[in-house]
């Protein structure tokens, strides 16, 4: 089922989704001088800013900054009963393959982890296919379709005017009904025009994935490109597949509360031992550690895929512009250099 | 549902000051408090728990005791830090939280008929506590081998479990050595390091020998360096890891070496493993 609304009309639209879903769109939020784009619950649909990607990403829906585990004397928290559904709305590529990468993490056989569980199961997302590059981004890169959402039931396009959406599920085509149809031909024709566009501004990059290990680890590289790195860990939490985690109580009147919150390998108290000991003491190994995490680790234990879906917010956000594009050409460049001497060596 | 996130209520039952003046080691006997979790509650020697002291903190600690004794278990705690602080300011009869267990064990299924040899350091002897007391369990004792033990401490008043030795030494076929850092008054047993004394001291040439090793990291290299270099090979080195680790399910990315997450795929590697992973530990 393809359909088109006149983005003038998203709000009636909307309406109708809010009687069955909480719904929550890229909006522009404040926080002191700060201002972001963030998912956020919608009051009025002129606020929703669909054409530039959101700054942070929609991880806090399964993964919030915050959590609330449960009384450590009493058990653990229940979602509240009867609480809609949650409705994420335009997400894009990249966004939605990070929540791919962190279901494998939190849904493991061994461990299964409830609280992303049930938060996952009560969200719905609807995609959206990227119309135009990003300052930073590089989904196109690691073998994602900026165009495509995978795995959603909706995916949609803006076009500046209309909204078109591609219903890919027959229970939410009752929602659709009312819209007119969409002409299949014009729509393949724009995202042509989107395609090239991407492919013009592609960087093509050689990564071998898993990275090896050992020869990876122990690069000279590392220093190069970790040195003006002042570890705020910025990168980390604004990155959509960043899963790191610790927890911290708080003690009330009637119990002690668990809340497990982000926490970064950027940070220098990360990895440090009750006894002293640090093995990841400098911010090299902190560097190194995020980067062969992403790009080693990651897919050495989930069939090959990479901790990173290129959405490029942690070269956008980093003050001291590491661009992980750059740290990426110079594994590259190293491993076939590496290469190079050793089948002439 | 099981929680792997929030601990088990339980019972600390009984406490033992292990050390004197130098190092204040103190062992803590623990039950779980509900008879359900009680009943899962499986460990193997090797594996560890995550302990939480209410209103502080949560730490790990590896399991200390044979798991024949079915109905509780003992770790011993070192004051490091703000977590074993607190522990140590614990009294008998005192509840904490408890999840777990949590990683690998040693092989024990595995070496049933080989010869075994456990050098400890320290506090290291802990984790080796667990499976020593299991192959020495009298219903156990005569499926493995030759057991034999270098037990290395600082000085003689950091030694722990010295109310265990008599009964070690007393199992069949089974030799235990003490060694100190430096000579002292009314010692009568060996000093020095136990890298440089193994040779000596046991018995190592007897085929199909199993080497578990605990203790500070850098003895830990002295006597896999050694082991090695005297043509032992490298899968039948077995040591125990400590990184910090907070989640225990492979998750939370403070224990990684390399793509092992050493409270889930280890604690437990032998040196084939290691000599696999990034120079991190």
């Amino acid at each position: 089922m393809l359909k088109v609304l006149a983005k003038s009309e998203l709000g009636q639209f909307l309406d109708k989704l809010k009687q069955e879903f909480r719904v929550v769109a890229p909006v522009r939020r404040q926080y002191g001088k700060k201002e972001r784009v963030e998912y956020h619950p919608v009051e009025n649909s002129e606020e929703i800013i669909l054409d530039s990607q959101p700054d942070t990403p929609p991880k806090k829906f399964f993964l919030p900054q915050n959590e609330r585990l449960g009384d450590e004397l009493e058990g653990e928290t229940d979602l509240e009963e009867g609480e809609k559904e949650t409705l994420i709305f335009g997400v894009r590529s990249c966004d939605l393959k990070a929540v791919e990468i962190l279901k494998p993490v939190f849904l493991d056989d061994d461990f299964t982890d409830t609280y992303f569980q049930k938060k996952l199961e009560k969200t719905v997302m609807f995609g959206l296919g990227c119309s135009s590059r990003q300052e930073n981004c590089f989904c196109d890169s690691l073998e994602i379709n900026p165009l495509e959402g995978k795995n959603v039931p909706v995916n949609m396009y803006d076009d500046g005017e209309k909204i078109w959406f591609a219903v890919r599920d027959k229970e939410l085509e009752k929602f659709f009904a009312d819209l007119p149809d969409g002409d299949a031909e014009e729509l393949e024709e724009k995202k042509g025009k989107w395609q090239e566009e991407f492919e013009k501004t592609a960087i093509t990059l050689d990564l071998p994935l898993p990275f090896p290990e050992l020869k990876t680890f122990e690069a000279p590289f590392w220093h190069k490109v970790s040195a003006n790195c002042l570890g705020c860990g910025v990168c980390t939490y604004y990155c959509p597949t960043c899963f790191c985690f610790g927890f911290f109580w708080e003690k009330h009147p009637e119990g002690i509360d668990r809340w497990r919150t982000w926490d970064s390998c950027m940070f220098p108290l990360f990895t440090k031992h009750g006894g002293g000991h640090n093995p990841r003491e400098t911010q090299k190994q902190r560097t190194r550690q995020r980067i062969m995490h992403k790009f080693s680790y990651h897919p050495q234990n989930f069939d090959g895929v990479p901790a990173c879906s290129g959405c490029g917010r942690c070269i956008s956000q980093c003050p001291v512009n590491i661009d992980l594009r750059v740290i990426l050409r110079t594994v590259e460049k190293y491993l076939k250099e590496e290469e190079g001497v050793k089948s002439s060596g | 549902m099981d929680k792997y996130l929030l601990p088990h209520k339980a019972e600390v039952m009984k406490i033992t000051q292990e050390t004197g003046s130098n190092l204040n080691i103190k062992t803590f006997r623990i039950r779980l408090l509900e008879e359900e979790a009680r009943k899962k509650f499986n460990f193997y020697p090797g594996q560890f728990v995550e302990l939480t002291v209410f209103g502080v903190g949560e730490a790990p600690f590896g399991f200390a005791s044979s798991p024949t004794r079915d109905d509780y278990f003992d770790v011993s705690v070192k004051e490091t830090g703000l977590v074993t602080e607190a522990m140590h300011n614990l009294e008998e009869g005192d509840e904490i939280g408890v999840r777990g267990p949590f990683g690998n064990h040693f092989p024990y299924e595995e070496i049933r008929g080989k010869n075994l040899v456990f050098l400890a350091g320290g506090i290291g002897l802990a984790p080796l506590r667990s499976l020593i007391e299991y192959v020495l369990d009298e219903e156990k004792r005569e499926e493995y081998g030759r057991v034999q033990m270098l037990l290395a401490f600082r000085s003689p008043e950091d030694m722990l479990y010295k109310y265990d030795f008599p009964r070690w030494e007393k199992s069949p076929d089974t030799l235990v050595k003490y060694t100190i850092d430096e000579e002292c008054e009314g010692w009568v047993h060996c000093v020095g390091y136990p890298h440089d004394l193994l040779h000596d001291e046991l018995d190592l040439n007897q085929p199909d020998t199993v080497f578990f090793t605990c203790g500070p990291p850098i003895m830990i290299k002295a006597i896999t360096d050694e082991l090695k270099s005297s043509g032992i090979d490298p899968s039948s080195i077995v040591t125990t890891l400590e990184m910090k680790m907070s989640c225990g399910l492979g998750k939370c990315g403070r224990c990684n070496i390399g793509s092992y997450y050493v409270c889930k795929d280890g604690p437990v590697f032998d040196l084939k493993q290691m000599e696999k992973m990034p120079p991190e530990f």
